[in-house]
Formats: structure tokens, C-alpha cells, sequence
């Protein structure tokens, strides 16, 4: 039983339920044998003493299992329940067994009493079995104590029966052969008394005399019809024989069936057994529909953020399809909402950082060089230019208004180098159609492109925030906590984008952005497809400045795809880690040649703090070769919950 | 021979414990729910109540403040009983006006020991 299984864990409710139902029976099989073996003290029953004292043995073993497992500070996932169910199954099977051999061969002249209580251990042992198991196999019997049948036959289940007759003597019969049947009979004298008693339990069949003084049957019959808590208990009228027109008035008000007097026992017992199984098949119906209506309840939860894990605990313990839908759906919510609060402490941390980044970090002052737009320009009659927010390797970024739409904009102007070639142009016109259509919350959305007195711009949405880069600038390093929230969030939005079929190829610490919430968003989707011309090894560090993100199937020109970006998160992370990128030399060519061929220290040799599970992530997202690597976001989404 | 109250929902906890009762010597009488033990105690007649806690209907830390609070039961000595031992079940108990309070499965001597001191007491 792991520490790491318990994100599905039940919730205290559910568990203190299980432990209870498993309790209960178990202090039946201990109380009824330790009273047998009190009775075993007469040395004429010693002979009983031996089984009683293994099943009592068995019995402590169960409830000190119990007991250990599902000790509530620990929490227990539904893989520990199972595993508490498989090691029940050998004490209970000695139970079983111990006390079957305390069953007499022949059930005539033995003891009843002691009979019935061994009888009773074995049905509380039967509750000790897993719900989804098969039924027990049955105990082996050796031929000169063969195992014996219910007394009524196999398959009949004890039910509570109210009996209504103003005579003693029918009372008297029918308890008694109902009792022998295996059933739990209660009495009444009168109509009066049956509603009273009906009104106090639960009953699951009533035998109704027709002919009674104070109330007679027919007016119990409609009063129990007419109450909604009542109505579904099956009637069976008791009549004589000359008092069929009323027999009938009474089936039509909604009785089941009707016996005749004196009874046949043999009638009798097929009658109530045939009401029984009907009432028993009704209310498997209704029990079903109303779980049915529980799981769709719960979904609905979900839904709308309310779903309490365990919710289903009882939906769970069915054998049936049902049981098992529930229980793949608790586990499934409970997984998702443990993950989800790991995400939500990690960008608390996250955000933490950022607040002491900006607190630190002096405001960049954006008095750089402007560019080819000065503050005040109005480009294409739509956007006012309001300052300079940064230079990249291929233009100026500037923060503008959008007369149109009275929101801010990010304008980022593109160096003329980048667009001489019209047809990448408009290869690259494409590719910002398609980044166009990316909508998450971790990627910043792109608006137009366009040209406006020779130059060409791209806008984009605003974002008020740090980027990555001016983080560790500031931080030198990030916590694990941190850098598995910003990881995961990149992750995030890579699937987004990947799904889209857009890949961003220019994954860095410059082109993500984290706003005050510490919630992370990419920048420049499709942006790199222009500077792709000039990817090979060449130019690389010409183009883009460092080559430190790139992969190594981008460095030698060859297929690029979604894989690319999963070996730049990898760098992203690497450095979030440990302060430094993977790979560091004094020129860029002899950084390409360690990019190719070098394999990168692990961040955990460089900061003991970083898990090893985590290290070994980020170094099989720097695998050379993609297949090596992570193969999809999504799939990183997935490893990164875990960790951390 | 003393006269105990056994208020217990569950029919093979309420058989048992009776049955062992009363072949110490106790006469035992029943109650299946929080309802009708009390109404049986305030019928009177008992030197002693046995509660469970979790009773359907009203339940034993319900019943125990009713019987507490009526003179003809008020010092009728009770145990209660619980299933759960959870931690302050106890204090609970006894806040609800138990005179003591023990944990299913039942010890019966250790329940024996507890009934004689209330019933030997002043």
C-alpha cells in the first residue's frame, strides 16, 4: 500500500461506511462464537470447542486486518480496498469452513438453537466477501458431514413479515411455519395494529386476513395502498373459501394474491416466495434506477465543479456495470481534482516568485531605440502607438491602443530581411492563419498581419507580465514547485497548439509570459516559420542569436515537428532548474558541435533539490533524437502531475 | 434479578448480547429503535439501559438527552454504545448523559465489570 496510490483516495465518509460494513459482520462471527464456546464449557459439547476457537481466531485475524488497512490518517485508495477484500477472502474461507463443521448431518433431532446461531455466523461470513467477487466456492464436505441446505431450500431470502389475523390460532400457524421458512414474522390482532406497526418498520410482506373487528382487511389494504411509504409492500389476503367477491375487490384495489384457509404449506410457501422475489426484483429496479439517477447527478456535479470524490461509494460496491462505472468515475474525478490542486499550490509558488522578480528587477525602462515606429504613430489608421515593450532577433515590439476596438495591443514589427521573399511571405501569411485560430488561455492570441508604409507588423493580444527570461534574470533559478507550474502550463498549451496541427518551432524564455496569477502564456506562435530559411547550421546563430533552444533536428535543417517544441520545453525547464541552460561555449559554433554531440549533466546533479523522477524527465525531453523523447504535450501534461 | 434495557437496531447484535446477558442472571428486555427505548424506559421498571448510538428513528445521543431529561429516567444509570470508536465519541457519550460509554464489538467481561459498578453503586 504506497504513499503514491493515494491521490484516488475514498474520502473519511466512505471509509468509516466500508469499515463499518465490514466491522459489523465480523463482531456477529466473534460475539456468537465466544457465546458457543461459553456453552462448549459442558464437557458433553467439548467436542465443538476446537471449531468455535478457529473461527474466533479467524475471525480476529479478519478484524485486525481491517484495522490496519483502513486506518483513516492514511487514506486508502480503491486498489487498497480491493487488496483488503483479496486478504480477507483466506480467514473468511476458515471461518467458512470451522464453522461448517459445526452444522449436524441431518438437521431432525439436533440442537436448533445451536444450529441457527452456526448458521448465523455463516451469513454474517458471507458479508465479509467482496461485492464484485464470485460466490465463495463451496465448502468441500466429507461424506459423513455433508454441508446442509437451508431449510427451506437454497435461494430464499429472509424477509420481515407482517402477519394480520384476528385469530390466535391462524396467527400461531402462520409464524410458525413462516418462521421455520426462515423468515422474521411479527403479529397483529387487528387492522389497527397493522397500521401501526407498518407505520414503525420496515416490512417486506403482509398476509391479511380479510374478516377482522376494529378494522377489517379491505379497508387496511386501501389504507396501505393509498400511503406512498406503504404502497409497494406486496398484500396477500387470507380468506375462507366463501368469501371470493371480496377476493376479488381486493386484487382489484391492488392486493398481490390471496391463500385460502387452512393453509397448504406447500401453497403457502410457493405463494409468499413468488411475492417475495417479485418485491425483491421491483426493488432491485428502483435501487437501480435511482443509482442510475445518482451517476447522472454526479456528472452533472462534475460539470458545474462540485463533485465531492467518494460521492459514489455506495453506486461503487455493485457487481454490475453500474458499480463499475462508478467506481472508474469516482476514481477518474478524484485523480483529475487532486491534480488540479497540485497545479493550483505549484502556480501559487510561481507566483510568489514573479511578485519578488518585479519587486527586485528594475522597471526595463523601454527608452530603447524606436525602432521603425515612434510613440504617437497611428499605423494602418487603426493602431496608436503607446511605447516600446522589447527588440527580438527579428523586430521591435510595441505596446499600441486599437482605436477600433478602444483595447490594447502588442504591434510587432518584422526587419525587412525577414519579408523580401514574398513567396515565404505568404507561406508565412498561412501559418498566421492557422496560429489565428489557436484560442487558450496560455497562448497569446494573434490578430492581423499587415503592412503599413513598407512595413510589415503583425498584432497581437496585450499581455501585462514578465517573461521567463526576465524572471530567471532576476531569480537566477526556480523552485521545482514553479518550474512544474510554468512546465506544465507550456505543456498545456503545446497540446493546444499541436492538436491545431501548429507548431511553434521558437520555444524560449523570451517568447513566454507570465502575467500577475502567475498564469503562463506563448507568444508567437507560427511567428518562427519566417525565420526558418535561415535554421540551418550556418545561419542559425546569425538569425535567432543563440541556438540554445533549438533541437538538434532544427540545427541540421531536417523534419521538423511537434517534438521540436518538447525538446525546447525540455531546455525551458532545464534552465528554470538549475540557472543554467543545458549546454554553454564561448562561440556559437563550438555550442552546435555540444548541442549535436554532448549529453547534458543531469539538473539534479546540479541542484540536489530537484527529484530524480524530474531530472530524468527533462533529460529524456533533450533526447537527440525525437523518438527518445516525450512523444506528445499531452503525454508530458500527464508525466509532470506527479512529480514534484 | 437486575432489569436491563437493550436498545440495538441490529438483530443479531440485539440476540447475542441478550442472550449472553441473560445467562448471567439479567433479565433483558428490547428495543429496536431510538423511539422505542424510550418509550419502554419511561414505562420504567429498569435499573439499567444499554444504548447504542446509532439507532434509526431518533438516535442514542437523541434518546439519552430525552430520558435525561424526565424525572422517571433521569437516574437511570446508561451505557452507550458505539461502533466507531472515534476520538470525543466518548466525552460525547457522557455529555449526552451516558453514566459510561464502551466500544462494539463488545468485551463482555469488560461490559460486565462496567454494568455491576453502576448497578452496585449508591
Amino acid at each position: 500500500m504506497s504513499h503514491a496510490e493515494s491521490g484516488n483516495g475514498l474520502s473519511p465518509g466512505a471509509l468509516g461506511e466500508l469499515r463499518h460494513d465490514l466491522r459489523t459482520p465480523l463482531n456477529h462471527v466473534i460475539g456468537y462464537a465466544e457465546m458457543l464456546l461459553e456453552d462448549a464449557a459442558d464437557p458433553t459439547l467439548a467436542e465443538r470447542r476446537r471449531p468455535l476457537e478457529e473461527t474466533l481466531a479467524a475471525a480476529r485475524e479478519a478484524l485486525g486486518l481491517i484495522n490496519d488497512s483502513l486506518n483513516s490518517t492514511r487514506g486508502a485508495g480503491a486498489r487498497e480496498v480491493l487488496q483488503l477484500y483479496d486478504a480477507l477472502r483466506g480467514p473468511r474461507t476458515r471461518i467458512v469452513q470451522a464453522a461448517s463443521a459445526l452444522l449436524p448431518a441431518a438437521d431432525d433431532g439436533a440442537d436448533g438453537t445451536f444450529t441457527a446461531d452456526v448458521r448465523k455466523i455463516l451469513a454474517a461470513a458471507e458479508r465479509l466477501a467482496a461485492p464484485t467477487a464470485a460466490p465463495p466456492a463451496p465448502v468441500a464436505s466429507t461424506p459423513d458431514q455433508p454441508t446442509t441446505a437451508p431449510p427451506d431450500g437454497a435461494g430464499v431470502r429472509r424477509a420481515r413479515i407482517l402477519v394480520v389475523d384476528d385469530g390466535a390460532e391462524n396467527r400461531d400457524v402462520l409464524r410458525r411455519r413462516l418462521e421455520r421458512s426462515g423468515h422474521a414474522v411479527e403479529t397483529a390482532e387487528h387492522g389497527r395494529r397493522a397500521l401501526e406497526l407498518l407505520a414503525a418498520r420496515p416490512f417486506d410482506l403482509v398476509l391479511l386476513d380479510v374478516m377482522m373487528p376494529e378494522l377489517d382487511g379491505f379497508t387496511v389494504l386501501e389504507a396501505i395502498k393509498g400511503d406512498p411509504t406503504l404502497r409497494d409492500i406486496p398484500v396477500i389476503m387470507i380468506s375462507a373459501l366463501d368469501e371470493m367477491p371480496s377476493i376479488v375487490r381486493c386484487i382489484e384495489r391492488g392486493a398481490e394474491d390471496y391463500l385460502h384457509k387452512p393453509f397448504d404449506p406447500v401453497l403457502l410457501r410457493a405463494r409468499i416466495n413468488a411475492s417475495l422475489e417479485k418485491k425483491r426484483l421491483r426493488d432491485q429496479e428502483v435501487e437501480y434506477l435511482r443509482e442510475v439517477a445518482r451517476v447522472t447527478e454526479a456528472a452533472t456535479a462534475v460539470e458545474g465543479g462540485t463533485y465531492l470524490p467518494g460521492a459514489l461509494a455506495s453506486v461503487a460496491q455493485r457487481a454490475d456495470e453500474l458499480g463499475r462505472l462508478a467506481r472508474v468515475f469516482d476514481s477518474m474525478v478524484s485523480q483529475m481534482k487532486a491534480r488540479e490542486e497540485r497545479l493550483r499550490d505549484r502556480v501559487q509558488d510561481l507566483r510568489r516568485e514573479i511578485e519578488q522578480a518585479r519587486r527586485v528587477s528594475k522597471d526595463p525602462g523601454p527608452s530603447l531605440d524606436g525602432g521603425n515606429l515612434k510613440t504617437g504613430d497611428r499605423v494602418a489608421q487603426r493602431y496608436e502607438v503607446l511605447s516600446v515593450l522589447g527588440r527580438g532577433g527579428m523586430g521591435t515590439v510595441y505596446r499600441a491602443r486599437d482605436l477600433e476596438l478602444g483595447e490594447e495591443v502588442a504591434i510587432k514589427t518584422l526587419l525587412p530581411e525577414f519579408v523580401s521573399d514574398t513567396r515565404l511571405v505568404e507561406r508565412f501569411k498561412d501559418e498566421i492563419r492557422l496560429a489565428r485560430r489557436l484560442s487558450d488561455r496560455h497562448i497569446v492570441r494573434t490578430h492581423d498581419f499587415g503592412e503599413w508604409s513598407g512595413v510589415y507588423f503583425l498584432t497581437m493580444e496585450y499581455v501585462e507580465g514578465i517573461t521567463v527570461r526576465a524572471l530567471l534574470d532576476t531569480r537566477g533559478r526556480l523552485g521545482v514547485s514553479s518550474t512544474l507550474a510554468l512546465a506544465t502550463q507550456l505543456a498545456q498549451s503545446l497540446a493546444v497548439a499541436h492538436r491545431h496541427g501548429v507548431i511553434h518551432r521558437d520555444i524560449k524564455p523570451q517568447n513566454l509570459l507570465l502575467d500577475a496569477e502567475g498564469v503562463l502564456k506563448v507568444m508567437d506562435f507560427g511567428v518562427a516559420r519566417l525565420a526558418e530559411r535561415s535554421t540551418s547550421m550556418t545561419e542559425a546563430g546569425l538569425v535567432v542569436g543563440t541556438p540554445a533552444y533549438m533541437s538538434p533536428e532544427q540545427l541540421m535543417a531536417e523534419k521538423v515537428d511537434a517534438r521540436s517544441d518538447l525538446y525546447a520545453a525540455g531546455v525551458v525547464m532545464y534552465e528554470c532548474l538549475t540557472g543554467e541552460p543545458p549546454f554553454q561555449a564561448s562561440s556559437v559554433m563550438s555550442l552546435i558541435a555540444k548541442l549535436l554531440m554532448q549529453e547534458p549533466r543531469p539538473p539534479a546533479a546540479l541542484n540536489p533539490e530537484i527529484p530524480p523522477a524530474l531530472s530524468a524527465l527533462v533529460l529524456q525531453l533533450l533526447s537527440k533524437r525525437p523518438e527518445h523523447r516525450v512523444q506528445t504535450a499531452a503525454a508530458l501534461v500527464e508525466q509532470l502531475a506527479p512529480l514534484g | 434479578m437486575p432489569k436491563i434495557l437493550l436498545v440495538e437496531d441490529n438483530e443479531m447484535n440485539r440476540d447475542m448480547l441478550s442472550r449472553r446477558l441473560q445467562k448471567r442472571g439479567f433479565e433483558v428486555s428490547m428495543a429496536m429503535d431510538g423511539r422505542q427505548g424510550v418509550e419502554m424506559a419511561r414505562a420504567g421498571g429498569f435499573d439499567l439501559i444499554l444504548m447504542d448510538m446509532s439507532l434509526p428513528e431518533i438516535d442514542g445521543w437523541e434518546a439519552t438527552r430525552q430520558l435525561r431529561a424526565v424525572p422517571e429516567t433521569r437516574t437511570v444509570p446508561i451505557i452507550g454504545l458505539t461502533a466507531h470508536a472515534m476520538a470525543g465519541d466518548r466525552e460525547k457519550a457522557l455529555e449526552a448523559g451516558c453514566n459510561d460509554y464502551d466500544t462494539k464489538p463488545v468485551e463482555l467481561p469488560r461490559l460486565l465489570a462496567k454494568i455491576e459498578t453502576l448497578l452496585g453503586g449508591p
